[in-house]
């Protein structure tokens, strides 16, 4: 094995083949009769193939607020639902007003939009309604069928905190009520519940949270 | 032998779902989050339209880690997918001709395209793991085509130097490889 540790060095150069012709044909030479520098060159080889799919790519450095983007956004998206029963139509929900007196003297505006999602072939496509208010009032709701209607799930933050206040979540159309619930909101003004409601999905339109006879958010599925 | 990184990946997001601090999270996109920016910005051409897919790409591997399977793709591949879903999506909502911007993408998909770009992404990924000194040969000496003798005579080193760099740099390229499964151990 003389001229090994002189010829290692040289190994990686030439599965580049950066070296000089003089110096490739003494490498060749010698691991033609070295079968541990054969090996070290064999296990370099197919390497140069795959460097150069890499030529042009740089991994950017992604921007220091990117991280916790996506952990908010995670973290506002719980709970998770699919909603298999929802077309892909409804990928778009139009923006809506609320039409009611909101909490607190704001106007409310409500952005509805439809997270969707089909990560993996042929897997049922997952949604989120999400509900924003102006004001400072926002939630979410995820629908699921069960046994005998619906269970909505809902998050809600930016109601006055810790108050007694009883909210109730209605599913809705045109001339016909169905109740899923109520709810309280924590101290912090956030609730999350689950609540079931006989209405069946396809059967109501709307999602409306009212406290009383006012109108908190509406959420239209259109 | 240590478990190779891709059951640790799986590892991860198995706890995904379940873990309420957001450090399988952070792990997962701090592995993955680089590489599928620049994925999602040679797609698409721009930097905020790459950074939504990637918020996207992670918020749907958190809806759907209870699907993921690790005996059908590794984390990688997995995460590669959603990006792509998301990108035709994307293109989707950009295109005044819906249909066409789709089928490009699928015809793209079909030619194996999303592997060969993932490969491409994952051994940049596997360089950048590497020290800048032994980066820089493997850049110079592959991707413009120099001589040792010539890296020598840029860069001032001894060209003993730049072999044995050049030997060293391609060992530890290997051994990352051999870790992301890329090259079989």
């Amino acid at each position: 094995m003389t001229g090994c540790e002189h010829v290692r060095h040289d190994l990686g150069a030439h599965a580049l083949g950066a070296l000089e012709p003089a110096e490739a044909a003494a490498v060749e030479a010698h691991v033609a009769t070295c079968p541990d520098c054969a090996a070290e060159l064999a296990s370099l080889q197919p390497l140069p193939a795959l460097i150069v799919r890499a030529d042009g790519l740089e991994i950017p450095s992604p921007p220091a607020d990117l991280e916790e983007r996506i952990l908010d956004r995670v973290a506002a998206s719980r709970p998770r639902r699919r909603m298999s029963w929802l077309p892909r139509r409804f990928g778009r929900l139009t923006a809506t007003a609320l039409a009611g007196v909101a909490v607190g003297a704001a106007a409310t505006a409500l952005a509805i939009a439809v997270i969707g999602d089909d990560a993996g072939g042929g897997a049922a496509p997952s949604y989120d309604l999400v509900l924003d208010g102006d004001d400072g009032v926002s939630a979410r709701a995820a629908f699921e069928p069960n046994d005998g209607g619906t269970e909505v799930h809902l998050w809600v933050d930016g109601l006055p905190p810790g108050g007694k206040a009883v909210y109730e979540v209605k599913c809705e159309r045109p001339g016909w009520s169905a109740g899923a619930g109520t709810f309280r909101a924590d101290a912090q003004g956030k609730a999350y519940v689950v609540l079931t409601t006989a209405a069946r999905i396809g059967e109501y339109e709307r999602i409306r949270i009212v406290r009383g006879d006012e109108n908190v958010l509406t959420g239209n599925l259109n | 032998m240590p478990a190779p990184p891709a059951t640790e990946d799986a590892r991860i997001v198995e706890r995904l779902r379940t873990d309420e601090t957001g450090e399988a999270m952070r792990a997962l996109y701090r592995t993955y989050g680089g590489e599928l920016l620049g994925f999602a910005q040679r797609s698409l051409g721009d930097r905020g339209a790459a950074e939504e897919i990637v918020q996207e790409v992670f918020l749907r591997a958190w809806r759907h880690a209870g699907r993921y399977d690790a005996e059908r793709a590794t984390v990688r591949t997995w995460l590669y997918r959603i990006a792509r879903n998301a990108i035709i999506d994307a293109r989707r909502r950009a295109s005044v001709r819906p249909a066409a911007a789709t089928r490009e993408a699928e015809e793209q998909d079909s030619g194996g395209s999303i592997e060969q770009a993932m490969l491409g992404w994952q051994v940049a990924a596997a360089l950048e793991r590497l020290t800048p000194e032994h980066r820089q040969m493997i850049r110079m000496a592959q991707f413009r085509g120099m001589s040792m003798r010539e890296i020598a005579h840029e860069t001032g080193l001894p060209v003993g130097t730049v072999k044995s760099r050049t030997w060293y740099a391609l060992r530890s390229l290997r051994l990352v490889l051999e870790e992301m499964g890329v090259v079989p151990q």
